[in-house]
């Protein structure tokens, strides 16, 4: 490469002058140059042609050494080939053997490989089944959490059940032990079997728990009671509606006895009617009770009315008889005086003398036919009498909103007296009270009080916190017709102080320093207790 | 006033009764006081004064009651006479028991009054 290299460099070298030469044509000069030129190239190229016959040589000498040492090497090389070759064939010699080991050893892998397969094919196998068995276990483990849980329910359950076989056990209980009837009806059944019935219910039948079970319900109320009443009742229940009424019912025995009855429809789970059940409840002394007082109330009204009426006719009677009274006197008076002088005044007269007779007699039938009872005269205890009335008057009471308070002082002393007069006194003065706060804003309050005075006397007080009485009516309130009241006759206190006065005490009033006004009459005490 | 005619004291509040009868009476002959109440009756005429009480019962402040009881409680031999307009089976008892010597139920018959104030006179 070197020498190519310098080739090149003198041919671009010898190029270049002969450009020159062109553009310098002409002259001596220039041609005596260019020989002198020459000759220089020409030595200059002899010195470099002996350089590089030098460098041949040099080369020459190099090219022979390296050819002796390529023999060498070659040599070496061959000397080596052999050995390489000797090492080849102890090569392929071992090479064979490795090929034959490696055979042997590849039979072994694959017998290796073959085992192995087969290991893991095993393993595979056993793999699967330890997966199949974790699977297994597994599901073991779940069923048992399963189980555990089912227990768990189970046991909850069985609490649950127990709790409510505890709240049936505790309602049939209940329903044996209540005092009211109480049964209940098949409704898919056309003839109203009884399915279940409590023991009061065959207290208040009569029949035992045998006798009725299965039999109809309305059998129960006896051959005379009232079928109208019965049909209402199936009626109603054929209709899904709720009855509630009273029943005059006959027990086994005949006995009467009036039931309140209250019977409503059960409904299945599909909305129909599958039972009835019913609740009676005797309220036979009840309401035998309840007459009583109403009796009682009405005989006081009673008495009152006539009292009223009597009171009224009475004081009508006086006030007539008075004038009456002065009218025959003076006709008599002038009988006597002009009779005799002129007949036919004195015929006149004696008209006037038998019509003003006729007026009284009027009078006095009217009064006969209102004769005020003569008073029953009976020692008795004032506070049992108080007791008594206020009981008919609770329903008023409760009506108009209005407490009635009683401080009654114990054992006191008998009064005599009779029992209905005083009843209508002590009636008639919580009337006035009831009226007094008929315009009171709550609380209405009426106090009733006794006290032994120690003048022989009881003393009975009716407070109430109502409008009081007008100062100037205090004296007026006790006559024949003065009343405040739109509706009043006037006639209730007045017919009262008569009938307290007749007892022996005086009935008053006084107006409460702060509000309302209170009544109280005197009795006295009943000579042989006091 | 000194007469020999038979004298009668009527205690009534009743201006025309007072009146009416005062004529009846005084027609038959007697000699006639009349008082309108009680309290006037006491104070004008003495226990001692001779003459028969015809009385009311009905009257404000002392009533006829009262009034007899006051009469005979100063053992006054006056004889009183009750007339009254109420009517009651057990007034005439009660007036009778009372020390009345009579008891009659207005409107009065003329005759029978008058008998029985004469009946008094008698004793």
């Amino acid at each position: 490469m070197k020498i190519q290299r310098k080739k090149n460099i003198k041919q671009k070298r010898s190029k270049k002058p002969l450009k020159r030469e062109k553009s310098n044509n002409g002259g001596s000069f220039r041609l005596e140059k260019l020989v002198a030129d020459l000759g220089k190239t020409g030595k200059d190229l002899r010195e470099k042609i002996q350089q590089q016959a030098v460098q041949l040589r040099n080369i020459n000498l190099q090219l022979k050494d390296g050819a002796d040492k390529q023999l060498k090497s070659d040599e070496k090389i061959h000397k080596q080939n052999g050995e390489l070759k000797n090492g080849a064939d102890k090569q392929l010699k071992s090479n064979e053997r490795i090929q034959k080991q490696n055979g042997e050893l590849k039979n072994g892998v694959d017998k290796q490989l073959r085992s192995d397969e087969h290991i893991q094919r095993q393993n595979g196998e056993l793999k699967n089944g330890a997966d199949k068995q974790l699977k297994s276990n597994e599901q073991i483990r779940k069923q048992a959490a399963e189980l555990k849980n089912k227990k768990g329910q189970l046991k909850n359950e069985v609490s649950k059940q127990l709790k409510a076989e505890e709240q049936i056990h505790i309602r049939t209980k209940a329903m044996e032990a209540t005092v009211d009837g109480i049964f209940i009806i098949d409704a898919q059944e056309p003839d109203f079997p009884v399915i279940y019935v409590n023991q009061a219910f065959q207290k208040m039948t009569g029949y035992s728990k045998t006798e009725i079970v299965g039999k109809n319900y309305f059998s129960f109320y006896g051959d005379a009671s009232d079928q109208r009443v019965i049909s209402e009742i199936k009626n109603n229940l054929l209709q899904d509606k709720v009855f509630h009424g009273e029943m005059l019912s006959f027990q086994k025995n005949g006995k009467k006895c009036l039931i309140l009855l209250r019977i409503a429809p059960v409904h299945g789970t599909h909305g129909i009617v599958t039972h009835y059940v019913g609740l009676q409840t005797d309220v036979t002394l009840m309401r035998e009770k309840e007459r009583e007082i109403e009796d009682q109330r009405e005989e006081l009204l009673h008495v009152t009315r006539v009292g009223k009426l009597a009171e009224f006719v009475s004081s009508l009677a006086h006030e007539i008889s008075q004038p009456l009274t002065a009218i025959l006197s003076y006709a008599q008076a002038a009988k006597r005086m002009l009779g005799s002088k002129d007949p036919e005044i004195s015929r006149i007269l004696s008209y006037i003398v038998s019509d003003d007779q006729r007026a009284a007699d009027v009078i006095h039938r009217m009064r006969s036919l209102l004769k005020k009872n003569r008073p029953e005269m009976k020692p008795l205890n004032i506070n049992n009498l108080i007791n008594d009335t206020i009981v008919l008057i609770t329903t008023d009471a409760n009506v108009r909103r209005t407490i009635l308070k009683l401080e009654l002082e114990k054992d006191l002393p008998l009064v005599c007296g009779d029992r209905i007069q005083l009843q209508q006194v002590f009636l008639n003065l919580i009337s006035n009270s009831f009226d007094a706060m008929e315009r009171n804003v709550e609380p209405r309050e009426i106090l009733i009080s006794t006290a032994h005075k120690e003048t022989g006397m009881i003393i009975v007080s009716v407070k109430d916190s109502g409008s009081g009485i007008a100062s100037q009516n205090i004296p007026k309130i006790f006559t024949h017709f003065f009343t405040n009241k739109p509706d009043g006759l006037g006639m209730g206190l007045s017919i009262s102080r008569s009938i307290i006065e007749s007892h022996g005490g005086q009935l008053n009033a006084k107006n409460n320093p702060d509000r309302g006004a209170t009544f109280y009459f005197t009795i006295p005490v009943e000579p042989k207790t006091s | 006033m000194m007469t020999n005619k038979k004298t009668v004291f009527i205690v009534d509040d009743d201006e025309s009764i007072c009146r009416a009868l005062k004529l009846l009476l005084t027609a038959y002959g007697f000699q006639v006081s009349t008082f309108l109440s009680a309290e006037k009756y006491f104070s004008a005429i003495q226990d001692s004064e001779k003459g028969c009480l015809v009385l009311d019962l009905h009257m404000p402040e002392l009533n006829g009651w009262e009034v007899l009881k006051r009469v005979v409680k100063t053992g006054s031999k006056r004889p009183v006479i009750i007339i009254s307009a109420d009517e009651n089976g057990g007034l005439k008892e009660q007036a009778l028991k009372s020390g009345a010597v009579g008891f009659f139920q207005k409107p009065v018959k003329d005759r029978e009054l008058i008998d029985l104030i004469n009946k008094t006179y008698l004793n």
